[in-house]
């Protein structure tokens, strides 16, 4: 039985959706949230739509350079590097490794953060104010060096690198959720909800988080391109993914001893890097546009 | 100001404190003995080790060694590296300087580039150049720094030839090392070839100071660029304009100034990021500074190197913070504290 609205109700939508509503009228921001969709996608689906394999390299197919030059071949669109490996099904898989891992890096950091700082702005006192040093103390510290020194204790490898960027990536989370909370429950409505009655953990989930989750998305973004950044530059110096991992910081450096004769090993990787960055400050442009257009309504 | 310093003073030991106990655990977290880790010595017969884990306190609670630790520290001792097994604290004195140069010039490059551009920006608020600027500053800080180096080296140094591509001045020149900045140090010298090895050390610098730059500058447009649209929004510039002020005297006489103290509220912070892009740009560039060799030790393994490195890094960074603060609090002094009545 279909149930037809009688009457005339009057519909507020949430914080995030507004903010919604304000960033898909940003063409330049959607085009931004666009390239983000099909990197989530190639990330996913990179090893059903690479046409060869990242890691088997066909020998009589050298250093073939890509397919708009004269001596490219049409089934290597991009070229191979030194080792016939093809150079589009390299970057393809590369998506999942540089974009997806930096995609569930800052998953995993938010989640984190977002709970220590929540829990961080319902304490106060000594506690509380060590906590704000430390955090002062870690964030003066560069992400990188950080991650680089994480690197160290760990040894090389991929997953090493992840852990190391999830742990730098963390401080930044704890500090915004930190300060959006506290600026938050400062507002009547906070306080109207707690004359209510509710609880510190109630107002926190019903009343804070929905205000507080635009500020949130604004920050991963950030350090979703910072994520990237430093996987590829961990990958590059060698102490991210190890040789045979189609990494895009990785694969740069792989190219570096032929950069002279195959210009496209180096060229193509750097591009897909500063492609996934763009896409993602694009998006976060967007939400902060969005965000001050909503607060000057 | 007193009270400003003494906060600042009192943050700085705080800092210091947490840093060294970092760095301290890191030698307990690396593989392999904490003794070892701590004091480089590889090598030490048994006589010797003894002697050393007399001085370290390793038979006493973790706090005596954690204070035995600071003592050794404050003395200028940071232990040998593994690798090469030369003092660490003359190797950091050597290559410290190399990076500090490199960051301050990148710095220079960065805050004269980005901070006119910002004003720009700003002044043609929402106008085509407020958008070219915008997207050009968003382009350059998504680039892989290490892509921009390597494009920079091959445009630059190979196929135009303009510039060289990695070191800090032609072997040719003999300098001698007085205090590690090249520049200082090439102007002390008594070579009759001085002017020339100025300039070859000029060539060199250029362009890895302007690949550490891109990234800082386009933080520094935004910097600017807000600090300024927030001045020219103030009831002073109203009433300046108010005065019957022409548009350009409203921007020089009051609008820069006023945008310029907040920015410098930021550059301590901006530093720590210079100084990370600072540390890839070495290597790419071969510079001989404390960021290449951190890294070179990590593929050796050489763990006092690398605890006792990222203790002198995150030092030269929190120092220039807190100089950029008393800069800050010295030329605006609203920011000493104590608002009254606001």
């Amino acid at each position: 039985m279909a149930r037809d609205k009688i009457y005339l109700e009057e519909v507020f939508p949430s914080p995030f959706m507004q903010l919604w509503q304000i960033f898909r009228k940003t063409p330049v921001a959607m085009a931004g949230f666009s390239c983000f969709i099909f990197l989530v996608i190639l990330a996913i689906f990179a090893p059903i739509l690479a046409p060869h394999s990242p890691i088997d390299g066909q020998l009589d197919m050298l250093l073939l350079p890509p397919a708009w030059h004269v001596d490219g071949n049409i089934s290597y669109l991009l070229g191979t590097d030194e080792l016939g490996r093809d150079m589009l099904s390299r970057l393809m898989y590369g998506t999942s490794l540089t974009f997806g891992l930096s995609f569930i890096v800052v998953v995993i950091s938010l989640i984190v953060g977002v709970v220590i700082g929540s829990l961080s702005a319902l304490t106060s006192g000594i506690k509380s104010s060590f906590l704000n040093h430390f955090l002062d103390v870690i964030l003066s510290i560069p992400s990188l060096l950080l991650a680089i020194i994480i690197v160290a204790i760990l040894g090389p490898s991929i997953s090493n690198t992840v852990w190391a960027v999830v742990m730098v990536l963390i401080p930044q989370f704890v500090h915004i959720t930190r300060y959006a909370v506290k600026e938050e429950s400062r507002k009547d409505y906070v306080l109207a909800s707690r004359l209510d009655g509710a609880s510190p953990f109630r107002i926190l989930y019903y009343s804070i988080f929905p205000n507080i989750v635009d500020r949130i998305m604004s920050q991963a973004t950030l350090a979703q391109s910072a994520a990237i950044l430093d996987i590829a530059t961990l990958g590059f110096l060698g102490l991210g993914a190890q040789i045979p991992l189609p990494e895009w910081g990785a694969i740069l450096a792989n190219g570096l001893d032929l950069f002279y004769i195959a210009p496209w090993t180096v060229y193509l990787p750097g591009l897909a890097i500063l492609f996934a960055v763009v896409a993602t400050n694009l998006v976060g442009e967007g939400i902060r546009h969005a965000l001050k257009l909503r607060k000057e309504r | 100001m007193l009270v400003f310093a003494l906060r600042r003073l009192n943050l700085f030991i705080f800092t210091m404190l947490l840093l060294t106990l970092l760095s301290f655990s890191l030698s307990f977290l690396f593989p392999g003995d904490a003794i070892i880790n701590i004091s480089g010595a590889i090598n030490a017969t048994p006589s010797e080790l003894v002697e050393i884990q007399k001085s370290y306190q390793t038979d006493r609670n973790i706090f005596w060694q954690y204070s035995a630790y600071l003592r050794h520290i404050v003395n200028g001792d940071l232990g040998l590296s593994m690798a090469s097994q030369s003092k660490i604290s003359s190797e950091v004195l050597n290559l410290l300087p190399a990076t500090i140069e490199l960051s301050l010039v990148a710095l220079l490059i960065a805050m004269f580039v980005g901070i006119p551009l910002g004003f720009i920006a700003a002044i043609k608020h929402n106008k085509p150049a407020d958008n070219i600027i915008l997207s050009v500053s968003m382009l350059g800080y998504s680039i892989p720094i290490f892509w921009l180096g390597l494009l920079a080296i091959l445009t630059f140094s190979i196929n135009l030839g303009w510039l060289p591509s990695a070191g800090q001045i032609s072997l040719l020149f003999e300098i001698k090392l007085v205090t590690g900045i090249k520049f200082i140090d090439i102007l002390l010298s008594d070579s009759p070839y001085k002017w020339q090895a100025f300039a070859d050390a000029s060539a060199h610098i250029i362009l890895p100071a302007c690949v550490i730059a891109v990234a800082p500058a386009t933080i520094f447009v935004r910097l600017a660029r807000t600090s300024m649209i927030e001045v020219l929004e103030t009831s002073y510039i109203r009433a300046a304009r108010a005065k019957g002020l022409s548009f350009q005297q409203i921007i020089f006489r009051h609008a820069i100034r006023n945008a310029l103290i907040k920015i410098i509220r930021h550059v301590g912070l901006q530093f720590a990021n210079l100084v990370t892009i600072a540390m890839v740009t070495e290597v790419i560039f071969s510079w001989p500074g404390i960021g290449r060799w951190l890294i070179e030790s990590i593929y050796q393994r050489d763990f006092t190197a690398i605890h006792s490195g990222l203790l002198v890094l995150a030092c030269f960074i929190f120092v220039v913070h807190i100089l950029t603060d008393f800069i800050y609090a010295a030329l605006n002094p609203l920011a000493r504290g104590n608002k009254y009545g606001s």
